[in-house]
């Protein structure tokens, strides 16, 4: 008789403990409102009659209240231009960029857009080159009509001129 | 940019605890999502992509740190059972403070789950997808997490 009114306790404490086990897996989802309907009242039920998960649900509020209150931080000033800043920085200069993510075909047109102004830029600094050298022409005939040497400081039939053909140094020797 | 900046420095201060490391891994977050936005896709909001982004680039940054200046806080062995809870005790910057010592405390898996639940209001699902998770085992993180938490506080106050 009194063996069997102390198993009778002892699975009744078993079947409050259990309750509790469960019922304090429940308290994150009931402070979140994610209980279903039934679920919910059996929780209400079971916290007005259990004083120790009454304590950690509201120990749980309380926590939840903490973490309201604490404070929400802002990406400091000049936080974007930062960013920016680098990616410009690790992406390298602009035509980098553009030369490194294209496809294939893209990367094959430019190589040969960038042969076509090659070769625009030979060919019209060649005929720059020729108009140029024609200039130096006429201007090297200019430069002869009107040279210095057309006019002679000492005539061969003045004093002058007599005078410095006198003085030459085959006439010294 | 502007829009996410401040959700993804908030998220990264609370899982790097400090300012420097949490600008330094936000600054990342963004570049990492320049650089990835080819592979965006149109079925996950943009906020649950940038936040997927942060959640690694936080827990490589917490790995490879050296610069980790708050280590994890020694707590107090003992407590006493009858301690009251900390509740209206912790003013605004004391519960900032106390919040960033304790979520150092938690497992990487908890922290994440915790700081996109608590710190920056994400539903059981968003958290889900972007921990790439069940909504299951995102409930039961969030569950053990405030579990320990609540341990956390109640030993720090006591200490």
């Amino acid at each position: 008789m009194e063996q069997n009114r102390l198993s009778e306790r002892l699975i009744r404490q078993r079947e409050e403990n259990m309750k509790c086990r469960h019922a304090k897996k429940l308290i994150s989802w009931y402070v979140d409102d994610e209980l279903s309907p039934d679920e919910k009242k059996d929780f209400d039920f079971h916290i007005q009659e259990c004083a120790t998960c009454r304590e950690e649900l509201e120990e749980t509020q309380a926590l939840l209240r903490i973490f309201a209150s604490a404070e929400r931080f802002s990406a400091p000033f000049g936080f974007t231009t930062r960013v920016l800043g680098n990616l410009g920085e690790k992406e390298g200069s602009p035509l980098r960029g553009l030369l490194a993510v294209k496809p294939f075909f893209l990367r094959s047109a430019q190589v040969a857009f960038a042969l076509v102004v090659i070769t625009i830029g030979i060919i019209s600094g060649n005929l720059l080159l020729a108009e140029r050298t024609d200039t130096i022409g006429q201007a090297a005939v200019v430069q002869a009509v009107f040279s210095l040497d057309l006019f002679q400081a000492t005539p061969p039939d003045s004093i002058g001129g007599i005078y410095s053909t006198l003085m030459r140094p085959s006439h010294e020797s | 940019m502007r829009k996410y900046q401040d959700r993804v420095y908030n998220f990264c201060r609370y899982m790097l605890q400090n300012p420097e490391d949490a600008q330094d891994a936000a600054q990342d977050v963004f570049m990492k999502a320049y650089r990835g936005s080819k592979d965006f896709r149109p079925d996950s909001s943009t906020y649950t992509w940038i936040y997927r982004i942060a959640v690694t680039t936080c827990l490589d940054y917490k790995r490879k740190s050296r610069r980790e200046r708050f280590r994890r806080e020694p707590l107090p062995e003992d407590l006493p059972s009858d301690e009251p809870y900390p509740d209206q005790l912790y003013e605004s910057k004391e519960s900032t403070e106390a919040v960033q010592v304790a979520f150092q405390n938690l497992p990487e898996k908890l922290r994440a789950a915790i700081v996109l639940r608590e710190m920056e209001g994400l539903s059981y699902e968003e958290i889900a997808r972007v921990l790439h998770t069940s909504m299951g085992t995102v409930k039961s993180r969030i569950s053990r997490a405030r579990e320990q938490l609540r341990h956390l506080l109640k030993k720090m106050k006591a200490g």
